[in-house]
């Protein structure tokens, strides 16, 4: 495991301790940002941090040569995650509790192998893509930073 | 139906070559039908609810055997995917499994942005039409076999193990690539999320070297193997009941098969997609794609479908449902920086599918990934299979070089 920080603006400091903190939860969205060296951890990527207005993104290369981005509030919880690449990150690891929420949802719209979205007053998720292409985004619409358009969670 | 298309061709070069053969001496034989072409069909298919949906009919067999064969109707034709994935309970047939590299069974975990198909890896020889591959690795999905599945393959989402959940007896990926995980999942790179050996205790993630991953069957063919024509009729609005058309292997192979005019759009060597430019978006993760039912973009000013009022009501939510038809315009662009303008109509869904309760064709069908309080932003534009209809689109599989280019590339 390599863990790479890429030092940008003023995220240094917290970027840094969250590199540092060895395992505590093992759950992103919803969860503390500290959880997300959990989730380094578990899924055996690399991380690199960088600092937007309102909040922070840290960007996970994990193995399969997917990308996975969390995004962090100022107050530290993490209300969104986004992936993009040839495999489908770990959801289970990434969703945290809204795992759960997912897997029922999806169930019950099950419509075609190419396309999800899942709308509810607390979770949001958008997937989409085929074989060796993936993409898709997950976030909790009441936690987003004030200013924050969901154009920018990708 | 296979039969059905062969006799169909058949008469058609018969009749062809009959005109101008008496009289002069020399017996006209006519050319053998071509044997790269089989039929395909758009219809309900085994859950009697699929709506555009192509199948075809795929016959495998015990590998070295011509008497150990099973044929399955209904194996969906999917350019978004790469080999042969048949569902265990339509597969009576007992195939022989394969083996990760320390000796244990080779198993997959097949990743769709929902959910996931678990089963191990077994040999065939595959039979489509008068095309035959050897000794082909293909996916046997929800095997009994095989029943605990990893808790990094579970993590994608919901098993999707069944003709139901499938809407097909299998899926016949004959998209751009060779492989269906390719060299991310090879030596060296030992990690990926595709491929597990299995002993009888526990499953571990393993590299496989590329000819033992699911193999794209078209390239293993003895002929014909350097991509595919899907040629499907037109379709008025709203629609139709079921729709047959040809699946041709090979490009520039055959006189059936020849390059002509059509307009070339490279793929990318990662992900096999080009760009699609709408409504100001450049959608960078763009494809087409026969194993989607319908045109899947966002829009954040066509209506989309509201959920049911009555729970127990079928849902359309995720797709478009605009007061009347809508006209609208994309541009393709291919990584060769070819562009082509494309026009194409979006209807009501909901209307569509309830006021034609048994059509199974609906080319102004199309969905999206926005929610009523997002527009999605996902990169992506879905050209699904009413693309397909009316047209000729080939797929050119990589590294392979046709008359007029080489894969990977889409052409139409």
């Amino acid at each position: 495991m390599r863990l790479g920080i890429d030092f940008k603006g003023g995220c240094c400091v917290g970027a840094l301790l969250v590199a540092l903190v060895p395992r505590l939860a093992s759950a992103a969205l919803g969860e503390p940002e500290s959880s997300i060296a959990g989730d380094v951890q578990h899924l055996q990527g690399s991380i690199k941090s960088t600092v937007r207005t309102n909040y922070r993104v840290h960007e996970i290369q994990l193995p399969s040569g997917t990308v996975l981005r969390e995004f962090a509030a100022v107050d530290g919880k993490v209300f969104a995650v986004a992936w993009s690449g040839p495999a489908m990150p770990d959801l289970r690891q990434a969703l945290g509790r809204y795992f759960d929420v997912y897997v029922t949802a999806a169930q019950a719209k099950h419509g075609g192998h190419r396309h999800l979205q899942i709308e509810q007053s607390e979770f949001v998720m958008q997937s989409s893509g085929h074989m060796r292409a993936f993409s898709g985004r997950a976030y909790l619409p009441q936690a987003l930073p004030p200013g924050t358009s969901t154009d920018e969670i990708r | 139906m296979m039969a059905a298309g062969l006799i169909g061709f058949s008469s058609l070069v018969f009749v062809s070559c009959g005109g101008g053969g008496d009289g002069a001496g020399v017996t006209p034989t006519p050319p053998p039908p071509p044997s790269n072409v089989v039929s395909v069909v758009v219809d309900a298919g085994p859950n009697n609810r699929s709506v555009n949906t192509l199948f075809t009919t795929v016959t495998v067999c015990v590998p070295g055997s011509t008497t150990s064969c099973q044929t399955i109707d209904h194996v969906q034709v999917d350019t978004g995917s790469y080999g042969l994935r048949l569902l265990a309970p339509a597969l009576t047939l007992s195939l022989p499994g394969t083996m990760a590299s320390d000796g244990n069974s080779l198993v997959e975990c097949t990743q769709f942005v929902d959910g996931y198909s678990w089963g191990p890896i077994a040999l065939a020889d595959i039979q489509v039409g008068e095309e035959t591959a050897a000794s082909v690795p293909i996916q046997v999905i929800g095997s009994s076999s095989f029943t605990t599945v990893p808790a990094n393959c579970s993590a994608t989402g919901i098993a999707e193990d069944t003709v139901a959940a499938f809407g097909a007896n299998g899926i016949l990926g004959i998209g751009v690539f060779e492989q269906d995980c390719g060299p991310g999942c090879a030596p060296p790179n030992m990690a990926n999320t595709y491929y597990y050996s299995c002993s009888a205790s526990a499953c571990v993630n393993i590299a496989v070297p590329l000819n033992n991953q699911v193999l794209n069957p078209v390239r293993l063919f003895a002929a014909d193997n350097d991509g595919s024509i899907i040629d499907l009729p037109s379709v008025a609005a709203p629609g139709t009941t079921t729709l047959t058309g040809s699946l041709i292997f090979g490009i520039d192979t055959q006189t059936n098969n020849a390059s002509g005019s059509e307009t070339i759009l490279g793929v990318d060597l990662s992900y096999g997609d080009f760009t699609t430019v709408f409504n100001a978006q450049t959608l960078t993760r763009s494809f087409l794609d026969s194993g989607t039912n319908g045109i899947f973009f966002d829009d954040a000013n066509l209506t989309q479908c509201p959920p049911p009022a009555n729970p127990n009501d079928p849902s359309f939510v995720g797709f478009y449902c605009p007061a009347g038809p809508q006209s609208l315009t994309a541009t393709l662009m291919g990584t060769n920086n070819t562009t082509i303008s494309e026009t194409f109509t979006v209807d009501n869904a909901q209307t569509l599918a309830t006021g034609n309760p048994t059509f199974s064709v609906l080319p102004t069908l199309a969905g999206t990934w926005s929610t009523v309080g997002s527009v999605a932003t996902t990169d992506t534009f879905d050209w699904g299979l009413p693309f397909y209809y009316g047209r000729r689109v080939f797929t050119a599989i990589e590294n392979q070089r046709t008359a007029v280019g080489t894969g990977p590339y889409v052409a139409f």
